[in-house]
């Protein structure tokens, strides 16, 4: 019976994650199956251990220097920055089509990263260039600045073995999987086009990316010292 | 509420998940000072109406990283294990979590680093698998696998501890 009901399951069980009827599953089996009902016993012991441990730390004071950080003196009235901000409408370009959107999309955010347009039609396929094309080739998410304009995400492989890298810049997320010499652009998506920003909020596109990057995925995404192989042997499939 | 009022409420809280990520008294406060800095700095990045909450460990946890990537580079080692368990003059009880949270924390500084942020988020700040792999900037999928990985470790070694 356990044999359907893998460690995460169990795990995810314990935290009160799955949804009703999964749970119903994992009550169903673990209740002829000691061991399992074990390990749920043993997930929760540990969650309370560690709020037990660590929770103490919020009844302390908070150290002054901490307190006089956080009120900052240069307090700057940010809603007419905001409201002039315009939230472009959040598009989806396929892939293959929206040449001519992806075109003007390249020269706008070309314009605003230096280093020529980001993304380019060969072919009628579309591929990263210029500061994107160079981002892919040459960073490795593990290492990179996390204050950098332009990111890597996640490094993965895809079913058929291809390297592929979710990426941001600041007007622009998308997968990109690297194909002969080039990275063909598998999504982009259009981020909320404000200037540098190392901290904005993970928006719907981000999730969205994600979720597309894990559906896409095979097995787990690259771990650093993978993704450095994989840099060294120029991306190449496996 | 305002940014500074809501930023002022969250302290206590930065201040446990930088203790679950840093474990040292003197570099987790170091790590919050740091994180307050770059988040008054980014602020106009925060979209009023999100959580303010989420967004702030995100930021901790990028300048953790960062952090810890410096000083692996000048040849510091990541984690001073000794450190934490100084003890404070308060009550029994006070010395007692104290010297738990020496147990545990040692625990968790042998996880590996994207380890321990997702139990530090899931395990002590009680996020959602959603919401952190929200912060963290990763699939569900990977979060799981990290938070499995991280528990079934840290369940061996205060298990072999007790």
């Amino acid at each position: 019976m356990s044999g359907e009901i893998d460690p995460e399951m169990l795990m995810a069980f314990a935290d009160g994650e799955l949804d009703p009827l999964a749970a119903k599953r994992v009550e169903h089996a673990i209740a002829g199956d000691a061991e399992a009902a074990a390990t749920v016993a043993r997930h929760r012991a540990l969650r309370a251990t560690l709020t037990q441990a660590f929770d103490p730390v919020t009844a302390e004071p908070v150290p002054p220097a901490l307190l006089a950080a956080a009120k900052s003196p240069n307090v700057v009235d940010l809603a007419p920055i905001r409201n002039a901000r315009r939230v472009s409408g959040r598009r989806w370009w396929p892939v293959g089509g929206a040449i001519a959107a992806s075109l003007a999309l390249g020269l706008v955010i070309g314009g605003q990263l230096g280093g020529g347009a980001p993304v380019t039609n060969r072919d009628g396929a579309l591929i990263a260039s210029g500061n994107l094309d160079h981002l892919l080739n040459t960073q490795l998410a593990a290492t990179q600045d996390s204050a950098a304009a332009m990111r890597v995400r996640v490094t993965f492989r895809d079913r058929s073995g291809a390297i592929c890298r979710t990426f941001t810049t600041p007007a622009l997320g998308g997968i990109a999987c690297r194909d002969g010499d080039a990275w063909l652009l598998r999504e982009t998506r259009n981020r909320v086009a404000t200037g540098t920003t190392e901290y904005r909020q993970a928006g719907s596109d981000d999730a969205a990316i994600m979720a597309d990057a894990e559906a896409a995925m095979s097995g787990e995404p690259l771990d650093a010292a993978a993704e450095a192989r994989a840099r060294a042997n120029g991306w190449r499939p496996q | 509420m305002h940014f500074e009022d809501e930023l002022i409420g969250l302290l206590p809280r930065l201040r446990r998940f930088a203790r679950s990520l840093a474990f040292a008294p003197a570099d987790a406060d170091d790590l919050c000072q740091a994180t307050v800095e770059r988040a008054l700095k980014a602020r106009d990045q925060w979209q009023p109406g999100t959580r303010l909450d989420s967004w702030m460990y995100r930021i901790m946890r990028n300048t953790w990283i960062d952090t810890a990537r410096a000083s692996r580079r000048r040849g510091e080692t990541f984690v001073a294990a000794e450190a934490g368990e100084s003890i404070g003059d308060a009550g029994d009880r006070a010395i007692e979590a104290r010297v738990e949270l020496g147990k545990v924390g040692r625990a968790m500084a042998m996880l590996p680093p994207e380890q321990r942020e997702a139990v530090a988020l899931v395990l002590v700040e009680g996020l959602a698998y959603k919401e952190a792999a929200m912060v963290l900037e990763i699939p569900m999928g990977t979060l799981t696998s990290r938070l499995v990985r991280g528990r079934e470790a840290l369940m061996r070694t205060l298990e072999e501890a007790a």
